[in-house]
């Protein structure tokens, strides 16, 4: 499991006033929620919320810092699959399965983390926000008053991961039939077909266009 | 007919009544995935056109088909639906599966919500491989189909008897 | 804020209907409850609505999904990066070189690598002409939920010389599977600018005769000016983006707000708005929008920079640890992959975020309280692609 408080700006040489501003604005509101962040300076922004404050989080980054589009919201879920990639040669031994949890960018502590990515038109900025679910509790308040395109995407993390919404209207499947059994987005969630029939593992590589020396041909176009 | 029935059709008769049955058909165009588009593209457009060949695109509805071509991703949500439509049709019916999502799953063969295949939901008379298939592919596949028409024996096919093909 | 009014009834009939079953079954003492789908002329491939209607009006609508559902977040979890490359082409199966790009501009991002320039040029022009190949369709699609089926003749027509030249470059219609991380497979063949250039002129022609046949059409107009009226804040807020956010009114466009290293910003170009948020605004918009297209791509071609195709990458290619987002202005909408990688062959979390599936969503807000025919021609006019809404 990798630590709970990682405020990790990086070590370029550039800094990003207009990200580390939304920062220090969010964590001037929310306070002590802001459990983590992560700027790639002149390129993106990473903030993780407490569970509790996740609707506040989606409230200032929408009212006061002004990301009033939508862009999605979904789930990650983060054990290493316990099937392995399919990407060994099948006369191979299979390889250990890696069991730790490692989480990404603005770190967490559980198997789950619910993300949603908003960004702001006047800024031209975008902004990711991570929560951590808890396995022995998958649920979480509904971002539906404050985006209202939040409806479908939290339906869908709720059929894919498990993961239900406190207050969404009607939590119903939205892709999948109605007798599907199981999470499929989950890590441990088997696709048979490849268990039927393995995939004969990687077996073509396509020769790049530099080593055959294709670029010296003379039918390209100018 | 008491004739069809019977098997005692005399063969100018048959092969008349197929031929009027192979270049006569109508064909509903069930389009699901980008096999659709492909399938819209010799089904309407100007350039590989279906009607020279005798086949009619866009019924009004299932129940006036007589030929239906499955192109795209099957899912096991569409299921039913398929299954449905397909008894709509009346007889004499042919599928053609066209496409290789429809004919074995495809490229999403490993997914946990893609049928492998429409013939495991229709019986399924011409295969159209490709991903997706050339309009001149369901072209030839149509005049295979065709070919085989020409050749049926129909009193096989009133009684239920499996389909030889010679 | 969404228009979530009495929702028991509703609810009943959706849990029905996820299930697929065909029949609806149930109760309607005031109005009439109509089932359109999953197989049906006007709804663009399997997408399923459930009305409720009060004699001819609509009183709610909800679409159901999923007939589609093929799994690809799932699939992208146990194939490598050439691998996902070549599945993504299917989502928006008609501008398909456009879902190559945002992803293997997120691994690109996540490799720390730059495609050289020509490539990126080469990108950008594919780009395009896969998106004049889409909104010439749209164009055509939607005068024929109208009513006009001439009109999907001559997109059906006028589309095939953009194929072609798509199809010389990459060897494929549609689903070309081009790009390789790094740079693009092969180099444009001799001859093809020359060609590319006068399949330009014909969608010029195509744009021209759309708008005397079409646009200027008393029928088309009197159905669609006021039908379907998205303002701009409901449009943000549900996640709206492409043309459907610019026909109300936003000047948003990741072209040129975010170019992501395409070569967009070389050239002289135009971003168009319309300021009403009905569905003539959409049809408009993107009818200027493949005129655009069409002159970006001629200025491209003026200007291709010689130069390699691909940037040095190792033979087997392992990307780094990280995640990465990449968004760009796909033909439908917005297309981002947000890309989590943990330095294997393939990655391990992808996030599709497809501009159709936030575009429908509005679509129960838009529908309450138009007339039955509108309905279709609010989802002509929204336009989406039933692979990009199921994914």
């Amino acid at each position: 499991m990798s630590s709970a408080d990682t405020t990790d700006t990086t070590t370029a040489t550039a800094t990003d006033e207009a990200r580390e501003e939304i920062v220090a604005i969010l964590t001037e509101e929310l306070g002590e929620a802001v459990v983590g962040t992560h700027i790639h300076p002149g390129d993106d922004l990473w903030v993780r919320v407490t569970r509790d404050t996740w609707r506040e989080a989606g409230i200032v980054a929408r009212e006061r810092l002004g990301f009033r589009a939508f862009e999605f919201l979904s789930a990650i879920d983060w054990l290493p699959s316990p099937f392995g990639k399919n990407e060994d040669s099948p006369t191979d031994a299979p390889p250990e399965p890696k069991t730790e949890i490692v989480t990404g960018y603005a770190g967490g502590d559980t198997r789950f983390q619910v993300f949603a990515r908003v960004h702001s038109h006047s800024r031209k900025l975008g902004l990711t926000l991570k929560v951590d679910i808890p396995d022995d509790d998958l649920s979480i308040v509904t971002w539906l008053p404050v985006y209202a395109g939040v409806n479908w995407h939290e339906r869908e993390v709720l059929e894919m991961f498990g993961i239900t919404f406190v207050g969404h209207p009607y939590l119903l499947n939205l892709y999948l039939p109605g007798e599907f059994e199981g999470h499929p987005l989950r890590k441990d969630f088997p696709l048979l077909a490849r268990h039927v029939k393995p995939w004969p593992g990687i077996v073509d590589v396509e020769p790049m266009p530099s080593d055959d020396g294709a670029a010296e041909s003379e039918d390209v176009a100018e | 007919m008491g004739l069809v029935e019977s098997g005692k059709m005399p063969k100018p008769l048959t092969s008349l009544l197929n031929t009027s049955r192979k270049y006569s058909l109508w064909i509903f165009q069930w389009g699901l995935a980008c096999c659709a588009i492909e399938m819209g593209s010799a089904l309407a457009s100007p350039r590989y056109d279906v009607m020279r060949l005798g086949v009619i695109p866009l019924p009004a509805s299932p129940r006036q088909a007589d030929l239906v071509c499955i192109s795209g991703t099957v899912t096991d949500k569409m299921v039913p639906a398929i299954r449905r439509l397909y008894e709509q049709m009346p007889d004499p019916k042919y599928v053609i599966s066209m496409g290789s999502c429809a004919n074995c799953g495809g490229p999403y063969w490993d997914s946990y919500s893609v049928t492998k295949g429409v013939d495991q939901v229709i019986p399924v008379d011409i295969y159209v491989p490709g991903c997706p298939p050339r309009p001149e592919a369901l072209l030839e596949g149509i005049v295979l189909l065709q070919e085989r028409i020409g050749k049926e024996d129909m009193a096989a096919r009133w009684k239920g008897d499996p389909l030889v093909v010679s | 804020m969404t228009a979530i009014s009495d929702r028991t009834k509703l609810a009943y009939a959706n849990a029905q209907a996820a299930d697929g079953r065909v029949n609806l079954e149930f109760e309607t003492d005031d109005g009439m409850t109509l089932n359109m789908g999953p197989q049906h002329p006007a709804t663009h491939g399997t997408l399923r609505i459930v009305v409720k209607l009060d004699g001819e009006q609509v009183v709610s609508c909800e679409p159901i999904m999923g007939y589609m559902h093929r799994g690809y977040e799932k699939l992208t979890e146990v194939r490598t990066y050439p691998q996902v490359t070549t599945l993504v082409n299917r989502i928006d199966w008609l501008g398909s070189f456009a879902n190559e790009v945002p992803f293997i501009l997120a691994a690109e991002k996540l490799m720390d690598i730059e495609a050289p320039p020509r490539a990126q040029w080469i990108r950008t022009i594919l780009f395009e002409l896969s998106r004049i190949a889409n909104i010439t369709l749209f164009v055509g699609d939607m005068a024929l939920h109208i009513g006009a089926a001439t009109a999907a003749f001559y997109a059906f027509r006028d589309r095939e010389f953009v194929l072609n030249q798509i199809e010389a470059a990459t060897g494929g219609r549609f689903h070309p599977n081009f790009n390789r991380i790094g740079g693009i497979k092969d180099d444009l063949p001799k001859g093809w600018i020359a060609d590319t250039k006068a399949s330009l002129d014909k969608i010029r022609n195509f744009c021209d005769e759309m708008e005397t046949l079409v646009e200027g059409n008393e029928i088309f107009q009197a159905r669609t000016r006021g039908i379907g009226v998205i303002p701009a804040d409901v449009a943000l807020a549900y996640g709206l983006t492409g043309a459907n956010l610019r026909a109300s009114g936003v000047d948003w466009d990741l072209r040129r707000d975010n170019p992501v290293g395409l070569a967009w910003d070389q050239v002289d170009w135009k971003v168009w708005t319309h300021p009403d948020g009905d569905s003539f605004s959409r049809f408009w918009v993107r009818l200027q929008e493949i005129r655009e297209a069409t002159k970006i791509v001629d200025q491209l071609l003026d200007a291709l920079p010689p130069g390699p195709i691909m940037a040095k990458v190792p033979r087997i290619i392992k990307v780094p640890e990280g995640e990465a987002w990449v968004a760009t202005e796909n033909p439908l909408g917005e297309m981002g992959y947000y890309v989590v990688s943990k330095g294997d062959l393939g990655p391990f979390r992808v996030k599709i975020r497809t501009a159709s599936f936030n575009n429908i969503a509005v679509v129960p807000w838009v529908a309450r309280g138009v007339y039955l025919p509108d309905v279709v021609t609010i989802l002509a006019s929204l336009y989406f692609i039933l692979g990009d809404i199921d994914r």
